[in-house]
């Protein structure tokens, strides 16, 4: 009992910030993450090395990142031995960053980070993308030196002017540069304690951030593309080729369904992607529908003790008895609910069980 | 150690299949899903216009320990607890009909607060269990009502939470297809049937529902539904393929305005380029 009423304080303390009213954030976010490999992580202090620790929890991140943000993309650049190279490109398949992350526990961790070389790196990809989204760099830092070949304050003032919002986790100090960074750009700035911190700082960076002025609104075209399931029976399948393959060393294979850009007609396997050959971003309902309990959040619930209510005591979600010392009751509905159903419905639920019924349409 | 909720709407159907037809067939399934083994765990809800009800177990029936209770001990030698079960399914479902005042025209029920309640329950179910032991769970739908619009976003939001937990949700439609309930099942893994005859209730219940996902991939079942994702535009509610989205609020329009009409926000149009068109020398008639 006493994890849940550690994560319940811990989701008082998010929510206190939260009004009812919703604040507009971020949907379409491109995030490149910069994790550092130099020899500083190869220290033992976090189980079993550094690298390792910060690879698995970066597999994690990736998860559920594309779970709170379904259209948006991450890449990925590594920094060694004053050089930045890219891991991943910016996509919004989570599979290959994952498989990419989990090569990478092999990589000798030799040299210096280049904080310079990593943020130029990114910028590359970055200032093309348009307006209306968001670009953001994280920079997971361990080392305490950083090699640069030119002026790093000119770069922050070249990554002020494009709108990029640079956060840094530090793994072992605070170092000045990095404050001046992340406070020029926007971003945050924290340095792990343990383990569990890291694994806290770096799922803060889930939740989108919140709109800035600055950022256009603007439509954004795409296409729905209907699955088809074909079988060799049907006379009009045709085989195709996915198109998602291209990049792949292994053989394409011909498959007769999939998804079918509505413009182009270029098969894919799996969506959210942005079709190669005409441009436009294939997306499914579904993964704007996920977006959507961002918009709409729910309200928290009011806690009370147990002894104020009447009649029988049974939560009204899980139907257990209520034995702890304060239920929640929902500000609509007036639904009462015991600790774990309050912490299961802000978190993973996101409606009110109860409410339902006496909504009207959104 | 599975576990399986059950959901049948209190909604009245075709006169020659009745709901207590229904209910005849959805205990068939219970009891033979928990004589599949001793650690299976069954929970049935019904869910109607006006709010959700668990069936079984109920909060009054404090379970396991009735021994010498006139009401579980069936003269015909029956399993107690499966006759205990379909007892306390068949009085709960009488109270119900009982209580509810059908008002109104309103034939749809609201299945996303039933979902929402039964993924609470297994939620809890899971706390309960020691470290160590794993349960794994699936909903089964039993629907004879029609969709409620309504509830688009509490019920994606709903499948989205069963797929982060791992519980399959399958469908077994009566009536009339349901959109949200194909795309519930496929996002989630489960199975969608429409039953083409009624009166063969159980005997589809027992097929295609009764065993769980391992055991599904070594038997002949129905193909699966093919799933229209196509979004609806906010103006007309038609489906496109190809659609506008606003970055702000993520609704989806057919055409392009400057205006978003959720969220009222003007958008910047790009405007095409000026070209000055070019003076042509009208050649002079001969």
């Amino acid at each position: 009992m006493g994890s849940a009423q550690g994560g319940r304080v811990r989701l008082t303390q998010s929510h206190s910030g939260r009004d009812t009213v919703p604040v507009q954030t971020e949907k379409m976010r491109h995030l490149y993450v910069v994790i550092d490999c130099s020899r500083s992580m190869e220290d033992q202090d976090l189980k079993p090395n550094r690298l390792t620790s910060t690879l698995k929890l970066m597999e994690a991140f990736v998860d559920e990142y594309f779970d709170q943000n379904p259209i948006s993309q991450v890449g990925i650049i590594t920094t060694k031995n004053k050089r930045a190279e890219k891991l991943t490109d910016l996509a919004g398949n989570p599979k290959k960053h994952i498989t990419a992350l989990m090569k990478a526990v092999d990589t000798v961790c030799v040299g210096e980070p280049s904080l310079y070389n990593s943020l130029n790196l990114a910028i590359q990809t970055l200032k093309h993308m348009p307006g209306h989204t968001s670009r953001e760099i994280l920079i997971i830092l361990s080392s305490l030196t950083t090699c640069d070949p030119a002026n790093i304050y000119e770069l922050i003032k070249t990554l002020k002017s494009l709108k990029v919002r640079v956060s840094v986790i530090g793994l072992s100090a605070e170092v000045r540069v990095c404050t001046v960074l992340t406070r020029e750009t926007g971003g945050s700035y924290h340095v792990i304690l343990d383990e569990s911190h890291f694994k806290e700082l770096l799922m803060l960076h889930i939740k989108p951030p919140p709109a800035s002025s600055s950022s256009e609104c603007s439509l954004i075209r795409m296409g729905f593309p209907q699955h088809t399931i074909a079988s060799v029976t049907d006379q009009d399948a045709k085989p195709s080729f996915s198109m998602s393959h291209l990049d792949s060393s292994s053989g394409p294979g011909l498959s007769l369904g999939g998804y079918f850009c509505p413009q182009c007609h270029a098969t894919y396997t799996e969506l959210p992607v942005e079709c190669k050959v005409c441009g436009l971003t294939l997306v499914s309902a579904p993964h704007l529908a996920r977006s959507f309990h961002h918009l709409f959040p729910l309200q928290a619930f009011i806690e009370s003790p147990v002894e104020n209510l009447q009649g029988d005591r049974f939560c009204q979600a899980c139907q257990a008895e209520l034995k702890d010392k304060s239920v929640f009751s929902c500000p609509s509905c007036h639904s009462v609910f015991c600790v774990e159903c309050d912490l299961f419905i802000h978190e993973s639920l996101h409606c009110c069980p109860c409410c339902i019924y006496r909504q009207t349409a959104p | 150690m599975s576990l399986m909720l059950n959901n049948a709407p209190c909604t009245p159907v075709s006169a020659q299949f009745t709901l207590s037809k229904c209910m005849d067939a959805v205990m068939v399934m219970g009891n033979a899903h928990m004589a599949m083994a001793r650690t299976n765990k069954l929970a049935v809800i019904a869910s109607h216009c006006q709010g959700s009800h668990f069936l079984y177990p109920s909060k009054s029936w404090s379970g396991g320990d009735g021994g010498g209770n006139d009401a579980s001990s069936s003269g015909d030698g029956k399993y107690e607890l499966l006759s205990a079960a379909n007892n306390l399914i068949a009085e709960e479902i009488r109270n119900i009909m009982s209580k509810i005042e059908v008002t109104g025209n309103s034939t749809d029920t609201l299945l996303a607060g039933s979902l929402a309640k039964a993924l609470c329950y297994i939620h809890r179910l899971t706390k309960e269990l020691e470290v160590g032991q794993e349960i794994k769970s699936r909903i089964l739908v039993v629907k004879a009502a029609e969709d409620c619009a309504l509830q688009y976003m509490n019920f994606m939001n709903v499948i989205f939470a069963a797929q982060k937990q791992n519980i399959l949700i399958d469908a077994c439609v009566l009536d009339s297809d349901s959109g949200l309930l194909q795309q519930a099942c496929d996002i989630t893994g489960g199975l969608y049937l429409k039953i083409p005859q009624k009166v063969a209730l159980a005997q589809y219940l027992l097929w295609v529902f009764l065993p769980d996902s391992e055991q599904r991939s070594q038997l002949v079942l129905p193909p699966p539904a093919h799933v229209d994702y196509r979004a609806a535009c906010f103006c007309h509610r038609n489906l496109i393929e190809i659609g506008y989205v606003c970055s702000v609020c993520l609704s989806i329009f057919c055409n392009f305005s400057p205006i978003c009409t959720t969220c009222e926000t003007a958008f910047k149009i790009q405007l095409p380029q000026i070209v000055k068109p070019k003076k042509k020398k009208l050649k002079q008639p001969m």
